[in-house]
């Protein structure tokens, strides 16, 4: 079994709005290990973003990480700091001070968005986005205090030096020669003529090549890829897996890969988190998930994809909708409850993370892993009509 | 077999972009983006033909043409007998009484400043039918019928969840007692668990109703779940019809395998699944390829009868060709045409390879246009001259390896 890369333990992420506080991300558990593929699966509204983004500390106000740890193992980091944030060669990163947090940030950690055509600039050639991340973090490693880059900078002082200054002077031949590179390497032909050309004048699927490129410029440990092939095509789509395949298996490079699609999940993916209402509810292998699931929402997931081999079968969908995260509309209980067709007494109560008793890590968060459903202990249709109310 | 209820001919739908003055003073002619270029088919009553294909390539804007949302280039469309095109006035209102359409994005088609009740409730108003209170009642009916509760009809679209709203844009959409609906992308903005609770009520509907679909969809398990038969599409052309059943079973168009394939699917075997993706992106349909559409794409293109090649090494030839047309190759840049001769495997055939030598040494000589021209000569394919014909029977594939 490859070492554990990151242990996130406890992690809940909260927005306080002007509706009050929405609990997003709560209580979050889950491992990374070395060069594997960990799928975060969930409808929206499920918290499978947040996580990605608490992972990167890119959550923004009036979004904050409220609780929890996130180890990261890193040797050389370790030896630099002491204290309670730091066991053996794990360093807890949310205790890290700001600046350091922060330059994790690509030679450590780095993402891919969904929608590739708003996650760039569109007035800055491909080649020279991809460049300034190499330059970055060139200069990172060059000299450690300063990881300032220029697009940080702000102020008339800045906005002058920008006017005088051309964008190409902040970028080395070196770090140009890189970014050319580093297109190639993600399958863009012509890759030294497509750098100089704009983000409109990609397609989406080669856009979505050169954000990997850019991702990996720092040569990261962990890629967080959230919902990567979404907007893109399925024969596009295909295409965009099998590189990231070949990235994970080439550069041994771990990947959070979130997504709603089970299918892509399916493909990709060694160990996967099912999320729900902020939660992860089930926790396991691939055959865990698909094959052995215990909680009855992996299972309603499972069941109302319609089947490609199966098509006369009528769907089995999860009646209801998602729940309120809203604080104050959230009651001490499991938060499926109301949409599960197994619900007892005790599901009043929250359950705990359970050992659904296979052997392996296959966990849920659900009192059936822990007992066996009892009808006479079943609550009654419509026990939450009344609180839910708008239920569907 | 059912009578069909909405025929399809020819239809074409070609977007021209605004001419500039200098256009005019050059009389130079607008070049067309062709949307929808030839496409025929037919709906039968009572059952639903899923118009599948990929971003770009019409599916959306035959729907909308075949409702008259948008005026066709070219072409008939025959709705129970009558020419679409022809009706104006009052068989126009009754036409639209007849067909309607639920649209892909939810919350973006129901106007944010009505309730549920009033959005329901504007057709009969408009085609102004029955009283007052049997507009109320039959609104409530609906509403009712498409599973959403009596205290949610004075409720704005941005109170329901994307499922509830498309259940109101259904609702809308059946006001009318309609025959016909356009379903375009009804639940591809909607998660998995909600999507499977609105086909299901599509299909209870059809039942109910007697309604006719023209199902336009990307997501192939949706489209098996759903439909009777299928027409697939690509850069404005149909490629493929058939029952379902047949279409994804044996899928006879390379294109139609290939999406296909690309599907992941949710098990446990995925993982270890060997899937060819296509190369490559989909060509502009402002300049669509010369011959079968998908050439460019295509991983079974047909080789000259005295060729004995393999497909890898021909695509390579072939790519090289594509480059050598559009500009992108040329004599300046010696290193990147290195690179694509190198892309070619050193074992083919002599003629080949000989064929490959007097074209490069031609761009090392400057001559772009003796470097194509012999390589035309020597690998032009049935593929690039004729587009193949996608027949009108049952089941039909338009390419050249069916014939």
């Amino acid at each position: 079994m490859s070492d554990d890369l990151l242990r996130v333990r406890g992690l809940s992420t909260r927005f306080f709005t002007e509706e009050g506080q929405v609990n997003a991300v709560e209580d979050v558990s889950f491992t990374v290990r070395d060069g594997e593929v960990f799928g975060i699966v969930g409808e929206s509204g499920s918290g499978k973003s947040v996580t990605a983004l608490s992972l990167l500390d890119l959550v923004e106000s009036p979004g904050r990480i409220t609780d929890g740890e996130i180890w990261y193992r890193n040797p050389e980091l370790a030896d630099e700091y002491s204290g309670e944030f730091v066991d053996g060669d794990f360093v807890d990163v949310v205790r890290l001070p700001k600046r350091a947090r922060r330059a994790l940030r690509g030679p450590s950690f780095s993402m891919i968005f969904q929608d590739p055509m708003t996650s760039m600039d569109p007035s800055v050639t491909v080649g020279e986005q991809i460049a300034e991340a190499v330059e970055v973090q060139r200069r990172a490693s060059a000299n450690p205090r300063s990881t300032r880059s220029r697009t940080q900078g702000y102020g008339l002082g800045s906005l002058l030096l920008d006017s005088v200054v051309p964008t190409r002077e902040y970028v080395s031949d070196e770090s140009w020669a890189r970014a050319v590179s580093l297109l190639e390497d993600v399958g863009i032909p012509d890759a030294k003529d497509r750098a100089r050309e704009y983000p409109h004048e990609f397609s989406g699927g080669m856009l979505q090549r050169a954000m990997v490129a850019q991702a990996l410029a720092g040569e990261p440990d962990l890629l967080v890829a959230d919902e990567p092939t979404t907007a893109l095509d399925v024969t596009i789509q295909a295409q965009i897996l099998d590189l990231l395949r070949e990235i994970q298996d080439e550069r041994d490079t771990s990947i959070v890969l979130i997504t709603h699609n089970l299918g892509v999940i399916a493909r990709m993916a060694d160990r996967i988190g099912v999320m729900y209402a902020g939660e992860v509810v089930e926790r396991g292998t691939l055959a865990d998930i698909f094959d052995d699931h215990v909680h009855p929402y992996t299972r309603g997931l499972v069941e109302s994809v319609p089947d490609l081999d199966d098509p006369d079968a009528r769907l089995d969908p999860i009646e209801g909708s998602v729940p309120s995260l809203l604080d104050a509309e959230m009651d001490d209980r499991c938060y499926f409850a109301d949409r599960c067709p197994k619900a007892m007494e005790e599901c009043l109560e929250d359950p705990a993370e359970f050992d659904a008793g296979d052997g392996g890590e296959h966990t849920a968060k659900c009192y059936l892993a822990d007992r066996e459903y009892d009808e006479s202990r079943a609550l009654a249709d419509g026990h939450f009509d009344e609180e839910v109310g708008d239920g569907e | 077999m059912s009578d069909p209820l909405l025929e399809v001919s020819d239809l074409q739908k070609h977007y021209y972009e605004r001419d500039s003055l200098l256009d005019t003073v050059l009389r130079r002619d607008p070049t067309a983006v062709q949307a929808v270029d030839g496409v025929s088919f037919e709906v039968r009553e009572g059952e639903t033909l899923g118009l599948v294909g990929e971003s770009g390539c019409g599916k959306s804007t035959t729907g909308e043409t075949v409702l008259r949302l948008r005026e066709p280039t070219g072409g008939t469309v025959t709705f129970d007998g009558e020419d679409v095109a022809d009706l104006s006035g009052d068989d126009l209102t009754a036409f639209r009484k007849r067909a309607g359409i639920v649209f892909q994005d939810p919350y973006g088609s129901l106007d944010p400043r009505m309730t549920a009740g009033e959005i329901v409730r504007e057709p009969l108003d408009v085609h102004g039918v029955g009283t007052p209170d049997d507009r109320e009642e039959r609104v409530r009916d609906l509403l009712e019928r498409v599973g959403l509760s009596a205290d949610q009809f004075d409720r704005y679209p941005h109170e329901f969840s994307g499922g509830q709203q498309q259940r109101v844009g259904i609702a809308r959409a059946l006001a009318l007692e309609p025959d016909f609906l356009v379903l375009d992308e009804p639940v591809s903005a909607l998660d998995v668990s909600v999507q499977a609770q609105i086909l299901n009520l599509l299909d209870d509907l059809q039942e109910e109703f007697g309604l006719t679909y023209l199902l336009i969809a990307h997501d192939l398990s949706v489209v098996r779940h759903v439909c009777d038969r299928v027409a697939v599409m690509y850069l404005g052309e149909l490629v493929e019809t058939g029952p379902v059943a047949d279409i994804f079973e044996r899928p006879q168009h390379p294109y139609t395998r290939a999406l296909l394939e690309s599907v992941p699917r949710p098990e446990t075997a995925e993982a270890d699944r060997e899937i060819t993706t296509l190369s490559g992106d989909v060509p502009s349909p402002r300049d669509p390829p010369s011959g079968c559409r998908f050439r460019t794409r295509c991983p079974a293109v047909i080789p000259p009868d005295d060729l004995d090649i393999d497909q890898s090494a021909f695509r390579a030839i072939t790519d090289i060709r594509d480059h050598l047309d559009s500009g992108d190759l040329d004599a300046d840049d010696v290193a990147a045409a290195d690179e694509w001769r190198e892309r070619v495997p050193d074992d083919v055939p002599p003629a080949a390879a000989d064929a490959l030598d007097d074209a490069f040494a031609s761009l090392a000589d400057n001559d772009e246009a003796a470097a194509r021209e012999r390589l035309r000569e020597r690998f032009e394919t049935v593929c690039e001259r004729e587009n193949p014909r996608l027949g009108d029977g049952e089941r039909e594939a338009a390419c050249h390896l069916v014939d």
